[in-house]
């Protein structure tokens, strides 16, 4: 067991790293076949006020003189070492840009990924326990619906009800507490609905269980059985779907940060699109793709060790998240 | 705590053959209306989506304007209406180029394996590692802002998926009893790939093709918000809601264009859940 579980978690080290590296590459490729020549648009724009020499030695410090080939090279390696690179803009390293937007991030993230597990479980207790009367039913297409609707739309409601009508917060003042927590909600309401999704059909076989009858005849109230019992083995299966909806997160941030004026990594994409700064580009994507494959790999190395009746033994496709992952997009119910 | 007998469970499955929910029903319904929007949006409009009267700018939804007027004092039905098309259909491009090139790399990879496996596998894990967002802006971005390359950009990260997919359903089909039969009577790999593992292999791809028709609109509506979609004089849906969040102090604005995107999707996904369930 012990040398499967180390065999196994040798071989998900080695995939995720080249994936990352072929990510980076992936992306390379993609931002080099921008239309038109960065130089042109970037540099020789007349609104930018580049001198002559100013283009050259911005030309020579970021290597673009050379074949693509060489320059793919130059800055994988420098991005192996921590150094990516230099705005194509403001010449200033793309760590610092990168690190200045990154807190607001990373808080937006955090809270929506709170929000989403607290709404997805609280959502699955009530598919469970709410009599069929009180809207159980009503309850169950929940997720259906939270995946249908846009998330830009949920926080474009948000700031008109709680912003503009009940005046709990200003879209101009947007790391305000209410703001971020509005903010979090929209973001997180889509994650929910993929978690509550998973959650409520791992319930649903765990409430049909022996165990889970024996428990009732006990005498054990709803709230003891769900909480002490059938909760734990629910759950285990979501540690693969948080893991997979970080993607979500990262992507989704771009939208709710312009929804609600943020300035975090998503603001600083817009802009680096908008002005064509392929190094920002390329270092924000590859490190956003590096950031969801290290999670997933550390849901697939935590779960044999969360989840005792998960075997390591045979052949690789035993990795319990693939069939998760095969089915992610709703296609658990 | 239900019991359900398997007696009644057989009975109510043979039952559900035959009819359909009501759900379903106005389900497709929505979507007939939104195909009917896109493929003759003069027939349920007679307001030009383009021209405006600016007398009436910012009116609320009345008889006369089912979605009130936008800033110029256009129609906003009218512009929801002829906003359709390019919605819907580059959804459904999305769509299409998931499924045949992920359709095709999912069935190289399981039907060949080996070698062909190993490096289409490593393709689809570097497409799945990009955040899907993330990835549609930045091909956008490189293919230049239309509806159509927000359309191209979404369905680059749907052929990961149809492939991963296609895969595993592959695979499934060809360790099966009868296409070892197949082999075994004869069969060459061109006449076993078409005539059975496609057929078997393609029957849960499509409630997924579905399911994904919906999220696409999702994403392509997301992109158009951003404005990495036609500039406006187009009127896809997102590019409408992101005008009308300039104009929160008239709601409709942004709600009505909100609510026929999430009905559209909505109505998808109820479409692809039954198709699954009645499979």
């Amino acid at each position: 067991m012990r040398h499967a579980y180390l065999s196994f978690a040798g071989k998900r080290l080695a995939q995720a790293a080249v994936v990352i590296l072929l990510a980076y590459v992936f992306t390379f490729i993609v931002v080099s076949i921008l239309p038109g020549d960065p130089v042109t648009n970037v540099l020789r724009n007349p609104q930018n006020g580049f001198s002559e020499e100013e283009i050259q030695s911005i030309i020579a410090a970021q290597g673009l003189d050379r074949p693509v080939l060489v320059q793919l090279w130059s800055s994988l390696s420098s991005f192996l070492t921590g150094d990516l690179g230099l705005s194509l803009r403001s010449s200033r390293p793309v760590t610092t840009m990168i690190a200045e937007v990154l807190p607001s991030t990373l808080t937006l993230a955090t809270s929506a990924l709170t929000v989403a597990l607290t709404l997805a479980v609280l959502i699955a207790y009530g598919t469970q326990f709410l009599p069929k009367r009180w809207g159980q039913g009503l309850l169950r297409g929940f997720p259906s619906l939270f995946l249908s609707v846009p998330s830009f739309v949920i926080g474009l409601v948000l700031i008109h009800v709680f912003g503009f009508k009940l005046g709990l917060f200003r879209v101009i003042e947007p790391d305000s507490a209410w703001a971020t927590f509005f903010a979090a909600v929209a973001l997180g309401i889509p994650v929910s609905a993929r978690i509550a999704e998973v959650l409520i059909a791992n319930l649903d076989q765990e409430a049909r269980q022996e165990y889970a009858a024996v428990a009732r005849s006990r005498g054990l109230g709803q709230a003891a059985l769900f909480f002490r019992h059938l909760v734990k083995p629910s759950l285990l299966p979501v540690v693969t779907v948080v893991a997979l909806s970080f993607g979500e997160l990262l992507g989704d941030s771009l939208i709710t940060e312009a929804v609600f004026g943020r300035n975090g990594v998503g603001s600083l994409v817009q802009r680096s699109v908008a002005t064509q700064d392929l190094p920002v580009l390329q270092a924000v994507v590859s490190l956003a793709a590096a950031v969801f494959v290290l999670v997933n790999l550390l849901a697939d190395l935590v779960y044999p060790l969360l989840d005792p009746r998960v075997t390591l033994i045979g052949p690789a496709r035993q990795s319990p998240t693939k069939a998760v992952e095969t089915a992610a997009p709703g296609a658990a119910a | 705590m239900t019991y359900v007998l398997s007696a009644t469970q057989t009975s109510s499955r043979l039952g559900a053959v035959i009819r359909i929910p009501p759900g379903v029903i106005l389900a497709f319904a929505i979507i007939a209306l939104v195909i009917g929007w896109s493929i003759a949006p003069g027939l349920f409009t007679g307001f030009d989506p383009a021209v405006g009267v600016p007398a009436q700018k910012l009116l609320g939804p009345s008889l006369d304007h089912w979605f009130g007027t936008d800033h110029l004092g256009r129609d906003l039905y009218a512009r929801v209406v002829h906003g359709t098309a390019s919605s819907v259909s580059s959804a459904f491009i999305a769509v299409a180029i998931g499924l045949f090139a992920g359709g095709l790399i999912g069935l190289a990879a399981g039907f060949l394996g080996g070698w062909t496996d190993i490096v289409l596998a490593r393709l689809v894990d570097i497409l799945l590692a990009i955040p899907r967002f993330l990835l549609a802006v930045i091909i956008v971005t490189a293919l230049g802002f239309h509806t159509l390359n927000a359309a191209v950009a979404t369905g680059i990260w749907e052929v990961a998926v149809f492939a991963r997919v296609m895969r595993a359903e592959v695979i499934k089909t060809r360790q099966a009893t009868f296409v070892e039969a197949a082999f075994l009577a004869g069969g060459s790999r061109w006449h076993i790939l078409l005539r059975h593992v496609l057929p078997n292999a393609s029957r849960s791809v499509l409630p997924l093709a579905v399911l994904h028709f919906g999220l696409s609109i999702l994403v392509i509506a997301g992109l158009a918000f951003l404005g990495y979609g036609d500039p406006p004089p187009a009127s896809d849906w997102g590019l409408l809601i992101a005008t009308g969040k300039n104009y929160l102090k008239w709601p409709w604005l942004v709600y009505a264009p909100a609510l026929v995107t999430i009905a559209t999707v909505l109505s998808v996904n109820r479409i692809s859940r039954w198709l699954r369930k009645t499979d």
